[in-house]
């Protein structure tokens, strides 16, 4: 069986590594349009202040697992021959093919954005490029608040520069924290010297004979900044599926096997759109937690086997911002007309955590500088049980995994 | 393959196992320098006790391990003895693991800022928490030969409770 993999980052590796594992005979080929060896993409933010740290995937893939990485960039699908057509112009035939290209930075249509100190962060290589840019300018503006532009502004602060971040909506992390969760860590990085603009928009970047000065915003004002770094969020690279009748929305729509519409054609990672969880609709995740599930569960079924994907959580997100840990898991922000959620919130001064149930199940959980035992709340949202009694050892925050054990009457023993 | 396993029947809650793990896990790997470390070893296991029972709560090293799948930095690994370990040059405290651990056994060392996990004692014969156990509620076996009621026990009071 040939299975060839479109995308040589965490959802194709580990697809290869589990087609591999259940069937060692099986020829594998990734893709990667990148050209480096795959690497642990969320350490990229690292690497702008050091270049020259190793993110990379230990060992040598191809003499531990059996499949090589070949860095050619993938430029379309012939779905009746089974082909997949190279930009080296050679093709390759599959048996079995996933589409694993995640997804690519959205740059806003604002006049001036084209051109010289306007970065996206995406890359091992991005990260570089901001790295050394940064060497020359004194101020950044990070232009979205979302996780990646604060991690990017936390590493241009740590490196000496003026930062500045601009948010369209009315609070960083939109979607990522809930309110109060997302005013605590705007405190927490505008403590550390880096200027948070909510509300605000780009208006213009403005440039002399093509250099970068600055920004001009939706207030009027201007900022000035030796760079940019765009940082509005992420879609679905769908290139590679255009014209291949899979189907889409946002992203590839898959199955509960991770097919797509397209026999023998699976997908996973950043590029699928599917059920989450707790929201109650299908989305994007662009996370890697869930691209890593997505590629080992597409593998298996690619060599054979029958793997159920239930879905992912959509915001499942741990983090540090300035030595604090923030988490935010599952359904944070319920809508606040809604009568079908409640919230329960523990606002202290150096710490916060809330919990937000549907009756009796958890279906969202925020934990800011005290998240000892928070994986047994994640998994009490991923598995969306009925906790009964338990309700009130979470709120209490005594919920222990001692709390699931019940011992058994000695009459149920005697099977 | 050996692994710990759990009798909680026969915990008496005496948290001998958290203070072996303790001194195994602290410098000199003696109960007296483990007293006076600061800041003090951090066990790698929890005894906790609810309403009728009281039980070490231990690292699985799950064959499908969350922490491990969720590690987003190349720390956590799984070594050649199946146990899963970290390179602790390699953690950045993204607590990602903590998020993750369906059993909460992963915790943060606030001074070195990294994740902190059992190794289960890979360089010892028998694990400190199970030679520390003074009533066998901690005991490596292979797990072909315990019997099978006392597996099925174990089973039905455990991690059934989990859906995934």
């Amino acid at each position: 069986m040939r299975h060839v993999i479109i995308g040589g980052s965490i959802a194709g590796i580990s697809a290869a590594k589990a087609i591999r594992q259940s069937d060692p005979s099986a020829e594998v080929t990734v893709l990667s349009g990148e050209k480096a060896r795959p690497y642990y993409r969320p350490m990229i933010p690292f690497l702008i202040r050091k270049g020259d740290i190793d993110i990379t995937f230990e060992g040598d893939l191809e003499k531990r697992y059996g499949f090589a990485v070949a860095y050619e960039k993938a430029a379309g699908i012939d779905v009746a021959k089974k082909e997949v057509r190279l930009e080296s112009g050679r093709n390759i035939s599959y048996d079995r093919l996933l589409i694993a290209t995640g997804s690519r930075p959205v740059v806003p249509a604002i006049p001036g954005i084209r051109g010289e100190a306007v970065f996206t962060l995406r890359t091992a290589q991005d990260a570089r490029s901001i790295g050394k840019s940064a060497e020359k300018a004194r101020s950044a503006v990070v232009l979205g608040g979302g996780l990646v532009g604060i991690k990017t502004a936390i590493a241009l602060r740590k490196a000496g520069l003026g930062v500045t971040i601009v948010e369209k909506l009315d609070c960083i992390l939109p979607g990522k924290f809930d309110r109060r969760g997302s005013e605590i860590i705007s405190n927490i990085v505008e403590k550390e010297g880096i200027r948070v603009l909510t509300g605000i928009s780009i208006s213009e970047v403005v440039r002399a004979k093509g250099e970068l000065r600055g920004v001009r915003l939706s207030s009027g004002d201007t900022l000035d900044a030796g760079m940019l770094i765009v940082a509005a969020g992420t879609l679905p690279d769908l290139d590679i599926v255009k014209g291949t009748g899979i189907r889409t929305r946002t992203g590839v729509l898959i199955d509960e096997n991770l097919r797509t519409s397209v026999p023998d054609i699976y997908a996973a990672g950043d590029v699928v759109e599917y059920t989450d969880l707790v929201f109650g609709r299908s989305a994007v995740s662009a996370l890697w937690t869930n691209a890593e599930e997505m590629g080992r569960l597409a593998g298996r079924n690619m060599a054979g086997g029958k793997a159920k994907y239930e879905g992912f959580l959509s915001v499942l997100n741990s983090s540090e911002i300035f030595d604090i840990p923030v988490m935010a898991i599952g359904l944070v922000e319920p809508d606040p007309l809604s009568r079908e959620y409640e919230s329960l919130v523990e606002d202290n001064v150096d710490s916060y955590k809330k919990l937000v149930f549907k009756g009796s199940v958890l279906v969202g959980a925020v934990f800011i500088n005290d998240v000892e035992n928070a994986g047994i709340y994640t998994n009490l949202i991923r598995s969306r049980m009925q906790m009964g009694g338990l309700k009130e050892e979470a709120i209490k925050g005594s919920l222990r995994y001692i709390n699931f054990i019940r011992t058994v009457p000695e009459q149920t023993m005697s099977a | 393959m050996k692994q710990i396993f759990v009798r909680p029947e026969l915990c008496m809650g005496c948290r001998s196992c958290e203070i072996g793990c303790e001194v195994q896990h602290s410098k000199d790997k003696t109960l007296f320098s483990a007293v006076l470390q600061s800041p003090s070893p951090s066990p790698r296991l929890f005894v906790e006790a609810a309403e009728d029972i009281k039980m070490p709560v231990i690292c699985r090293h799950c064959e499908e391990a969350p922490c491990l799948n969720g590690c987003i930095s190349g720390c956590l690994y799984r070594d050649e003895k199946g146990f899963v370990r970290r390179k602790k040059e390699r953690c950045i405290g993204c607590w990602s693991c903590m998020m993750l651990c369906p059993f909460g056994v992963i915790t943060r060392d606030k001074e070195k800022r990294i994740a902190v996990k059992c190794d289960r004692c890979h360089k010892l014969d028998l694990p400190a928490c199970v030679s520390a156990c003074p009533t066998g509620a901690l005991q490596l076996v292979d797990l072909d030969e315990v019997p099978k009621e006392i597996r099925s026990r174990a089973v039905l009071s455990g991690t059934s409770a989990y859906r995934s």
